[in-house]
């Protein structure tokens, strides 16, 4: 009776291998991509890619509550925070991706593709002839309700205890990233535009920098009518470019 | 549908745990409706009262010999030793946590986010720091709690994160030197999260092999299973790289360093003290419960591991000249010496190496402790030119870094004899002579780092710029009595404890 | 339970009272030295208690084990106490004495700033002190012994701010390592032949030792008894380490620690007298020392160095006796006793006159000093008399019996040791009656500043008293009524009658005279004072005042290897140890460079390195699985 039933989980149904041998690439090209991407909103698309395949196997494999949660909770929810913090935070491409230790790359690529080969081997030898076995009996009473009962009675515990791993990340994240403003420093909208219209500040838009034939640079202040240099022009934290003599020459058709 | 039997859960055996985590909650509810002033006191208090109450609930256990939770929780000797260690590791590092009266307000910051060195973050280097490390510590020691009473892998691992996150996250609450500390909390977080990924790829080939993640079930399944045994090895490899690497072994060590460095100085007390207890309670359970029928095959590879790590530590210790760098090479040593008792796969083996934990812990806490004391304008002083002549300006301060640093360097009448020689006995009983060796070796090559400092302290004059070494508060003074304390009376009287530690050593199947 | 299982109390209150001293700090300032004061004298009443208890019973050996120390592996050290008739005599002689000096000292030191910190020390050096006569194994011995060690040099430093003291604990320390470092191989030693340092299994088993390893054995105790007692070639410790506190001096360096070399010896007697070369070895360092300490004590001007020089010479004595075997080993353990007596009188004596002259300590500045401080001078009188061994003051019982001891060896040796011993005697009166006569009387030659001399209050002239009386009375007590030769018989072993190479009565009538001809010589030369600065001498003074080229000796035979072995060391530190981290290194990764290179603090790296591992680990175990490896 077992022989046959185990021998019938042992095929693997076509459209399952069908399937595998689609998505299986598209993870992996998922994850490679997530790796290489130098964009990290690329990255984290990337990531999606591979976190769906993911969920779509797990509900390939008679693990429909768990590929849900995949889908839902990871690429759902917490990929897409992710995103709207990459794009609030400002995607930023700038940092250095020169490799400045010596054969890292190459040694990390060496070592990860042996890694990966050494356990793919050894999974594969060791799993080569074994049969499948227990699907049946962790689903007998459905699915979802089979991963309740492992959760209220063999890891009640582990699972209670994950709270605190969650009260301690909320925490964390608080008293890593919050900053507390000052009363004196909290401005309402109020303040900000009396401020704005107060007397000495100049509440309407900034004159752009000069923009002339021989030079367009932002450090150029623009001309005012009446051929002074407007310093509101340019960022206060640029040097005026003083212009030559040739540039400040008015240029024009009636020469 | 069958009616779900829900497990029956002995509450008295998770007492300790239940304590340290009602306390932790309790503690976060005080963050955020105890007046900000007022929170400091209740706080430690709360903390302090958490963890002897889990201390005295874990004496009731003791000869308890159980398994509850569903089969998740095991209560037996080793568990009740090693989580009674945590408790009175832990008890001493909060004193180091909470002291207060050498910086204002405390060794932590307040609002880690704050550009160091801005305008807001030097109004608030007067102020006092953050609260939240006392429910932060305590879900740590729950942690650690549940780590070394865990059955299964699948709690083993649940526990693995509990203790580790708060773990980063005060890694990077320094309030000197904070980008540092920072730095430090990035690399412990990034590679730690590494680590566990190895094991959990570590549990899921286990539970190819045996169909199942509890103790008891692998060490059935070892007998005789239908599935290839390159998954159990493959397996348990994956598993101690994970355990490993929290016990600071090499080649997985590389992050204990800059992490002892930059983190906090009675944080980095806490980890190299309680940490070691927990990640080598669960090394021990594990190999011992689990894979024992294994030994045979495994002990080969462990004992290259332990060998490169007294190496490494001994080697790599030479050449430091920061004091909190050097004593992160030292314990890396430590952690070989200790592997060399885990090894010795006996019922001697796992005493000596329970004594051993204790013994080092309350030594290394000490020594951490008295680091927090000397102090110029930029905080702690660590580097090693800058303790000459110490012996000169304060010698009682000298003499008790100088008794610790004898302890370490293992001169006998010091607990770190006594437990050196315990775990080597062990080892040699089994007949794991190669280890001995290297051990006494590499120990040799240990000695002189240490006697470094301890030259360096009473026979170099005192520079202008020698720091001075701070009057310690109440709690200070108090963890580091209790230190010394513990160091001299191991190393004079081991007896009781080794017997206890004895009487102890059996798992529960 | 035998009342005498609490002998451990001693060793506890004690150490207790220091640690409280110590570790209250300033807060104990007040009344720390009463409590110093008090563990020691309820010490001696317990001590006396055990005393009387040893006396009543039959079995006259008393043995506590407290605890096994490691029950691991093959070591097995008990801890455990002996209270025999050898040790309940140092016991009282520690704690009695021992007590009179702690009171001496509340006197002596009460205008220091430091005192209660003196007085934890002085605890502790008491506590380590009983542990070492208290211990049943030589492992506990060399506990107490370290013990003693570190609370002389942390007493001999306590002045540290002065660099002499500073340098004087120095000297004190290292040359008391060697000393140690041989007692430390000879218990290994022990461990390795016999499997134990129980004095019970190690003297049972010195007839199973061959007669090289019983030399070896013997010489190396002698060597670290005389790093402890400052005998030849280990004496210059002990002059020096008069920069203590005179408290300090009186118990440490004259009544106590330094006597515990001869316990030692005294203790081990099995083993010396089962091999005659070792005994011989004790006799000549002993008489060696007896007669370099004169002879250097005769040059000195300085009252508390001619007073060290006079314990060296007189532990030479003791040495002497312990080295003869048989029933001198009594005669050492009694004169060694007297000898706490009146010496311990002496040096509280010269504190008292220090106190009252300003710490000034040149005898030639001395003089006429018996008008102004009579207490003082009547019991400096009875331990002068007690110490040159006139009867019947106690030094007369007790180092009399050496000389004619001395005389009984076999053959040449008996004229060889027994005329060192006379010599010595006479040298000794001549010495201590110069000492005496300079300071008490002749004329004044005092420095400018003093003006009157005063007495020593009452907390220091007691005491003194007490001393004195003790130095009059104890050594024929001893010898008569108590009878302690009969008392220590179980230890030490029977008194047997030998014939001297002389009648004893020539030999007492010998010594008597030469006493009172080395007396009268130094009363005829010195009765009018001195000249107040030195004066140009012949080559023997000289030498004498350069402790008999002994320093030389020892910066030629000891410091300078020393001095270029530390080079050669330095050297090794700097290239050697260096090239043991590049050497390993080099066999790890090609160059302690690279090594460290692996260290670099970027992330990535250490998770290449942790992935390394990982592959590494995993291999291995896969190797083991499928069988790779064999």
């Amino acid at each position: 009776m077992s022989t046959v039933l185990a021998a019938a989980a042992g095929e693997m149904a076509t459209g399952e291998k069908v399937v595998f041998w689609i998505l299986g690439p598209i993870a992996l090209i998922g994850a490679l991509g997530m790796v290489l991407a130098r964009n990290a909103v690329h990255s984290a698309l990337w990531l999606v890619l591979t976190m769906l395949s993911l969920g779509v196997f797990y509900v390939m494999q008679a693990g429909p509550f768990i590929g849900m949660v995949q889908i839902i909770v990871y690429t759902g929810a917490i990929m897409m925070l992710f995103l709207f913090v990459l794009m609030l935070v400002g995607r930023d491409a700038s940092d250095s991706l020169i490799e400045t230790l010596r054969g890292q790359r190459v040694a990390a690529v060496a070592l990860g593709l042996g890694f990966a080969g050494l356990v793919c081997t050894g999974v594969y030898r060791a799993l080569r002839d074994t049969p499948p076995a227990g699907l049946e009996q962790a689903n007998e009473n459905g699915n979802v309700q089979g991963i309740a009962s492992l959760l209220f009675t063999k890891y009640v515990f582990a699972f209670e205890v994950t709270s605190a791993l969650l009260i301690t990340a909320a925490v964390g994240a608080m008293l890593l990233a919050h900053v507390e403003r000052r009363k004196e420093d909290k401005r309402d909208q109020a303040a900000r535009m009396r401020e704005r219209f107060a007397p000495g500040n100049y509440p309407g838009p900034k004159a752009g920098p000069g923009v002339y034939a021989t030079s367009d640079s932002v450090a150029t202040p623009a001309m005012l009518p009446d051929g002074t240099s407007a310093d509101r022009s340019i960022s206060r934290i640029l040097p005026t470019r003083e212009l030559t003599s040739s540039e400040k020459t008015p240029k024009g058709t009636e020469r | 549908m069958s009616d779900l039997q829900l497990p029956h859960i002995n509450y008295a055996a998770l007492a300790p745990m239940l304590i340290l985590f009602g306390a932790a909650c309790a503690g976060i509810l005080i963050e955020a409706f105890v007046p900000r002033e007022r929170r400091y006191p209740v706080q430690l208090g709360l903390s302090l009262a958490g963890v002897v109450a889990a201390g005295v609930a874990v004496i009731t256990q003791a000869g308890t010999r159980t398994i509850t939770a569903g089969g998740a929780i095991a209560v037996d000797g080793p568990t009740v030793f090693l989580q009674g260690a945590i408790l009175a590791l832990g008890l001493v590092a909060l004193l180091f946590v909470g002291e207060r009266s050498l910086e204002a307000g405390g060794p932590f910051v307040a609002q880690a986010a704050l550009i160091a060195g801005s305008e807001p973050d030097r109004r608030q280097v007067v102020r006092p720091g953050a609260t939240e490390v006392y429910p932060l510590m305590l879900f740590a020691i729950g942690g650690m709690e549940l780590f070394v009473a865990a059955n299964d892998l699948l709690t083993m691992f649940v526990a693995l994160e509990v203790f580790s996150l708060p773990l980063y996250l005060m890694c990077a609450l320094a309030r000197r030197r904070r980008l540092l500390s920072q730095e430090a909390a990035l690399k412990y977080f990034l590679l730690g999260s590494y680590s566990s990924g190895f094991f959990l790829f570590g549990i899921a080939l286990i539970y190819g092999f045996a169909g199942r993640v509890d103790f008891a079930g692998i060490h059935a399944a070892a007998l005789g299973s239908d599935r290839s045994n390159a998954l159990l090895y493959g397996g348990l490899a994956l598993l101690s790289i994970g355990l490993l690497f929290k016990a600071a072994a090499a080649p997985f060590h590389v992050w204990t360093p800059d992490v002892y460095q930059g983190a906090p100085t009675p944080v980095t007390g806490f980890m190299a003290a309680c940490t070691k207890v927990a990640a080598f309670g669960a090394l021990l359970r594990v190999l011992y419960v689990a894979f024992d029928r294994v030994s045979w095959d495994y002990r080969p590879v462990l004992g290259v591991v332990a060998i490169l790590t007294m190496l490494v530590g001994a080697v790599f210790a030479v050449t430091q000249t920061d004091l909190k760098r050097l004593l992160a090479y030292s314990s890396i040593a430590n952690a070989g010496y200790l592997l060399v008792g885990v090894l010795a796969m006996s019922k001697d083996g796992l005493s000596s190496s329970m004594f051993y934990l204790v013994a080092y812990g309350f030594t290394v806490l000490a020594a951490f402790g008295t680091l927090t004391l000397v102090r110029d304008a930029d905080g702690e002083a660590n580097h090693l030119s800058r303790w000459a002549g110490l012996g000169r300006r304060s010698p009682v301060f000298a003499a008790a870094f100088t008794f610790l640093l004898l302890a370490f360097a293992g001169i006998p009448l010091t607990s770190g004899f006594t437990s050196k020689f315990a775990v080597f006995a062990a080892a040699l009983d089994d007949g794991q002579t190669w280890l001995v060796v290297a051990g006494v070796i590499t120990s040799m090559v240990l000695a002189f780092p240490y006697l470094r400092v301890v030259v360096m302290m009473w026979l170099s004059e005192p520079a202008e710029s020698t720091p001075t070494v701070s009057i310690p508060g109440v709690l200070t003074s108090t963890g580091l009595a209790i230190g010394v304390a513990a160091t001299l009376v191991l190393g004079l009287v081991p007896a009781p404890l080794l017997d206890l530690s004895t009487k102890a050593a059996e798992f529960v199947r | 339970m035998s009342y005498l299982d609490s002998v451990w109390l001693l060793i506890a209150i004690p150490l207790v009272s220091a640690g409280v001293l110590l570790v209250l700090g300033r807060r104990a300032d007040r009344w720390g030295h009463w409590l110093g004061c008090a563990s020691v004298g309820v010490a001696f009443v317990l001590g006396l208690s055990y005393f009387i208890t040893l006396r009543g019973q039959d079995d006259r050996s008393h043995s506590v084990d407290l605890y096994q120390y490691m029950p691991v592996g093959g070591l097995k050290v008990d801890v455990g106490l002996l209270f025999d008739p050898l040790s309940a005599v140092f016991v009282l002689l520690i704690t009695g004495v021992g007590f009179l000096i702690h009171v001496y000292a509340v006197g002596y030191m009460a205008g220091d700033g430091g005192r209660r910190r003196f007085f934890g020390y002085f605890n502790l050096f008491v506590a380590a002190m009983l542990l070492l006569v208290l211990g049943n194994n030589y492992v506990m011995l060399y506990v107490g012994w370290e013990g003693v060690g570190v609370a002389s040099y942390l007493l001999i430093a306590f002045w540290y701010t002065r660099p002499s003291a500073a340098t004087a604990g120095k000297k004190a320390f290292v040359m008391n390592r060697v000393g140690d470092a041989a007692l430390v191989i000879a218990i290994f030693l022990m461990f390795a032949t016999l499997g134990s340092t129980q004095y019970a299994d190690v003297f049972a088993g010195v007839g199973r030792l061959g007669e090289g390893t019983l030399l070896a054995l013997g010489l190396l105790l002698l060597l670290g008894a005389c790093g402890k007692s400052g005998q030849f070639p280990l004496q210059a410790w002990l002059p020096d380490a008069m920069e203590g506190p005179t408290p300090v001096s009186a118990l440490i360096h004259a009544a106590t620690m330094v006597t515990a070399g001869v316990y030692l010896i005294a203790r081990s007697n099995p083993i010396f007298n089962a091999n005659s070369t070792a005994q011989t070895f004790v006799v000549a360092v002993g008489a060696l020392t007896l007669l370099i300490g004169c002879i250097i004590g005769c040059a000195k001007d300085d009252i508390k160095r001619v007073l060290a020089w006079s314990t060296v010479s007189q532990i030479g004595y003791m040495f002497l006796g312990v080295g003869l075997g048989g029933g001198a080993y009594a005669l050492a353990i009694i004169h060694l006793l007297a000898h706490g007596f009146f010496k311990a009188g002496l040096f509280l004596g010269a504190g008292s006159v220090m106190h009252a002259m300003h710490d000034q300590t040149d005898i030639r500045r001395f003089g006429g000093l018996w008008r102004y401080m009579p207490i003082t001078y009547g019991t400096f009188l009875v331990a002068w008399l007690a110490i040159i061994g006139l009867p019947p003051l106690s030094g007369y019982f007790t180092k009399e019996p050496i000389i004619v001891a001395a005389f009984e060896r076999e053959g040449w040796t008996a004229w060889l040791f027994g005329w060192a011993a006379l010599l010595g005697a006479a040298i000794t009166a001549f010495y201590m009656t110069r000492l005496f006569w300079l300071t008490f009387h002749g004329p004044k030659r005092w420095t400018d500043d003093i003006e009157h001399p005063h007495e020593s209050p009452p907390v220091m002239t007691v005491p003194l008293v007490l001393l004195a009386v003790g130095s009059v009375a104890a050594g024929g007590l001893m010898v008569s009524a108590l009878s302690v030769t009969d008392w220590l018989t179980p230890v030490l072993g029977e008194h047997a009658e030998r014939e001297a190479v002389m009648p004893h009565g020539v030999i007492t009538a010998l010594s008597i005279v030469f006493t009172v001809l080395g007396g009268a010589l130094a009363w005829a030369l010195f009765r009018n004072g001195t000249a107040l600065v030195e004066q140009p001498a012949g080559p023997v003074v000289t030498a004498a005042r350069k402790n008999l080229y002994t320093d030389a000796f020892n910066e030629a035979v000891f410091e300078k290897p020393g001095i270029y072995l530390t080079r050669a060391l330095v050297y090794l530190d700097s290239k050697g140890i260096d090239g043991l981290v590049n050497a390993l290194a080099a066999t790890v990764g090609g160059g302690s460079g690279r090594l460290r290179r692996l260290q670099t603090g970027f992330v990535r790296s250490y998770a290449t390195s942790i992935l390394t591992g990982a592959l590494l680990v995993v291999a291995a175990f896969l190797a083991v699985n499928y069988g790779w490896l064999s």
